[in-house]
């Protein structure tokens, strides 16, 4: 068996309620990893095309990967596969907490859920006697995914779905603590499968290559995330939102419905302002994890919950020109607690916002009032009133209500909270990432616009290179599964100490951005391995791990969510990005948008895909991707 | 009409604004010793609170401009940034 994977895959039909152990198939995990690899590709194989994402045929993936059940920081994330509802397309998302670590430990590397229960249903998992129980769960039906976890206790791990995903939002996810895998819609398809809860327990032990190199290393990892100035400091302080006093900066903080980049009050839901105001309690992390990104807030009547991300002040914050914090983090409670996607929900109400502005929809909504805003989030998550039409998400609610220039989404699936007219690698990232308009599956923002060496993120310069490097590499550590808060580890402490207005600082982002081609060259080399997750895969899995096979790994993986992408009719003419992006400046001497125009002819190149879009033969079988 | 200086949220605190209107300095160089000569009448630690810090005029950092010498206009909004992560 191969090292680091438990060596077993749970197949689970709901309909017949029946499950059954497979053997991991060990030529996928050497080619896919695991993870979202492993999971695209049985996608891929076990489904026919044009399936309805909510129908019996699509199934429910959960993977984990080798570094999962590991103590490795930042490796305890699982990833959930299926076909999206929102997009059409490919859907995966990943979520932190302890879930993936007791899948593991029970003895899994991947549960495939298929088929839909008549009734609603629990799936529990001992996999101490590889006992799996099926449990009626009309009792939990109706109920938030806090109330939910906390009457299945705390002996097993949970993965459960609120109101939305029994309602089938087409942006719901699956709630695991008080994280989520929120994009995509996998709530969705969980619901609509009747399916309530997976809860697991296990003490199987990770088998490891050589565990007393990864015991070795890890403490010095460990010892290198304290000294970040990121993953030891910043993030420790102040979470993720610890980023908006520098989008807003930069002019890159959505706000008014990307309508702008810039909001005046964004200090007020900034991480600092959280930390000076509203920290309340411990601040929380993942197993295992040094970071601590996440927050604990005091909102009325509910005590210390979950504090909201970046990504949700951003939204439900710039987005709606909303700056009171406490709203904000009760949006964000409901949210998780309906078991819901703060990004495409805050892209979706801020649409609402502007079509009703444009008298295009009536909806008693406006721009900076936080009034009714949280009875519709409640009836979203229930499909209630008008939260049925906005339970659709943007794209949907253009076609009904017109205003597709100002939906905010690429594919179907809303922007993150960077504005690509200021970031125009991450403008390339947005229209061509698999899974639609998505900051986690490359986060180019990280190299152009919020890291501590930047390249001038508005010239034509690595725009279509950057993307390539780092949407591999996000597939590569989403198969792992290692969070891809790792990679802002990558520029060292020293680089972040530089003063930028200095000479050193400037020289060296001029030297970065006129790397040209030997930027991908360089990152495609299979030398010796440079980073803790290539390290970490070797020590763990036995397999030779380097820059270049992570590249490899990615780009497989890359490529053939893009081949199961084209087979649902999700091609290239989806690659691209709202007509107000692409059109309406933000910036000073800006004549016209995002240039994707000139940048997306070049990345496809960079992909070894024809002018269409298309990966070609060549590509395909220098990356054993098979179709 | 003048250029508005917009202080990290550390700056803030120390100087008790979060904006600060300049009229009309010629360059960022300018712009910044005005600034720096405000904190120092209030008895904040301009040097420090800057330190590792970026500038950028309306969104867009002086590194890919002219630097400290890029002049500045009526309207433009000079801003602190520190490096950041998140997601």
């Amino acid at each position: 068996m191969m090292k680091g994977y438990a060596g077993r895959v749970l197949e689970i039909d709901l309909a017949r309620r029946t499950s059954a152990y497979k053997p991991l198939d060990e030529e996928v995990a050497s080619l896919y990893i695991g993870g979202k690899g492993y999971g695209t590709r049985l996608l891929y194989d076990r489904t026919e095309a044009g399936i309805d994402p909510l129908g019996p045929d699509n199934p429910l993936i959960f993977a984990t990967g080798p570094l999962n059940g590991s103590v490795a920081p930042q490796s305890n994330r699982f990833a959930v596969v299926c076909k999206s509802p929102l997009t059409g397309g490919i859907g995966n998302a990943t979520c932190g907490g302890s879930f993936a670590y007791a899948m593991k430990r029970s003895g899994v590397d991947v549960i495939v859920v298929t088929g839909q229960s008549e009734r609603p249903v629990r799936i529990q998992i001992d996999g101490k006697t590889d006992t799996i129980e099926f449990i009626d769960a009309d009792d939990l039906w109706g109920k938030g995914t806090y109330e939910t976890q906390s009457i299945l206790g705390k002996k097993m791990k949970h993965a459960v779905i609120g109101p939305a995903g029994e309602h089938k939002v087409l942006y719901a996810g699956i709630v695991s603590d008080e994280r989520i895998a929120g994009r995509s819609g996998v709530g969705a398809v969980m619901g609509s499968k009747n399916l309530k809860a997976i809860s697991l327990e296990g003490n199987r032990k990770l088998e490891m290559d050589d565990p007393a190199a990864f015991k070795a290393y890890t403490k010095t990892v460990r010892t290198l995330f304290a000294d970040h100035p990121h993953l030891g400091s910043s993030m420790k302080r102040f979470g993720t939102a610890g980023i908006v006093n520098t989008t807003n900066a930069r002019n890159i903080l959505p706000t008014r419905n990307f309508q702008k980049g810039h909001f005046d009050d964004a200090m007020d839901i900034s991480g600092e302002y959280m930390e000076d105001n509203e920290l309340v309690g411990v601040k929380s992390s993942c197993i295992h994890c040094p970071v601590t990104c996440g927050r604990q807030v005091e909102i009325e009547g509910k005590g210390a919950v979950k504090g909201p991300e970046y990504e949700t002040v951003a939204l439900l914050g710039s987005n709606l020109e909303i700056s009171d914090l406490k709203k904000v983090s009760k949006w964000n409670y409901l949210a998780d607690d309906m078991g819901m996607d703060t990004i495409s929900l805050g892209a979706t109400i801020s649409f609402a916002m502007e079509l009703a502005e444009k008298g295009m929809m009536e909806i008693d909504l406006k721009f900076g009032e936080a009034e009714g805003v949280s009875e519709l989030i409640r009836d979203i998550g229930h499909r209630s009133g008008v939260g049925d039409v906005l339970a659709d998400g943007s794209k949907r609610m253009s076609e009904k209500f017109g205003g597709a220039d100002f939906a905010m989404h690429v594919k179907g699936m809303e922007l993150s909270a960077y504005d690509p007219r200021g970031s125009y690698a991450q403008g390339v990232e947005y229209a061509t990432t698999n899974r639609g308009g998505c900051h986690v599956q490359g986060a180019s923002m990280y190299l152009e616009s919020t890291g501590p060496l930047t390249i001038n993120p508005q010239n034509l310069k690595l725009k279509a290179d950057i993307p390539v490097v780092q949407q591999n590499l996000a597939c590569a550590l989403n198969s792992m599964v290692l969070c891809i808060f790792t990679s802002y580890g990558m520029i060292p402490a020293m680089i972040h100490n530089l003063d930028p207005s200095s000479m050193t600082h400037r020289m060296l982002s001029k030297a970065l951005e006129n790397l040209g081609p030997m930027f991908r060259m360089s990152m495609s080399m299979k030398g010796p391995p440079m980073f803790w997750w290539e390290k970490w895969m070797t020590q763990i899995t036995g397999m030779p791990m380097s820059a270049g096979h992570i590249q490899e790994y990615g780009g497989r993986i890359f490529n053939l969510e893009r081949m199961y992408n084209l087979r649902e009719g999700v091609g290239a003419d989806q690659d691209t990005l709202p007509r107000r992006i692409l059109e309406e400046p933000t910036f000073e001497g800006m004549t016209s948008g995002h240039p994707l125009d000139q940048l997306l002819p070049r990345y496809y190149k960079n992909r070894g895909w024809d002018a269409g879009g298309i990966p070609t033969t060549k590509t395909l079988e220098k990356l054993q991707v098979r179709i | 009409m003048s250029v508005t200086v917009e202080l990290s949220y550390d700056m803030s605190k120390a100087f008790g604004e979060r904006r600060i209107a300049l009229e009309r300095p010629a360059n960022v160089k300018a712009a910044l010793a005005e600034v720096e000569s405000r904190f120092n009448t209030a008895g904040a630690d301009f040097k420090s609170l800057s330190r590792v810090t970026a500038i950028a005029i309306n969104g867009v950092l002086v590194n890919h401009r002219r630097g400290m010498k890029t002049a500045l206009v009526d309207g433009d909004v000079v801003a602190f940034v520190k490096a950041a992560s998140g997601g």
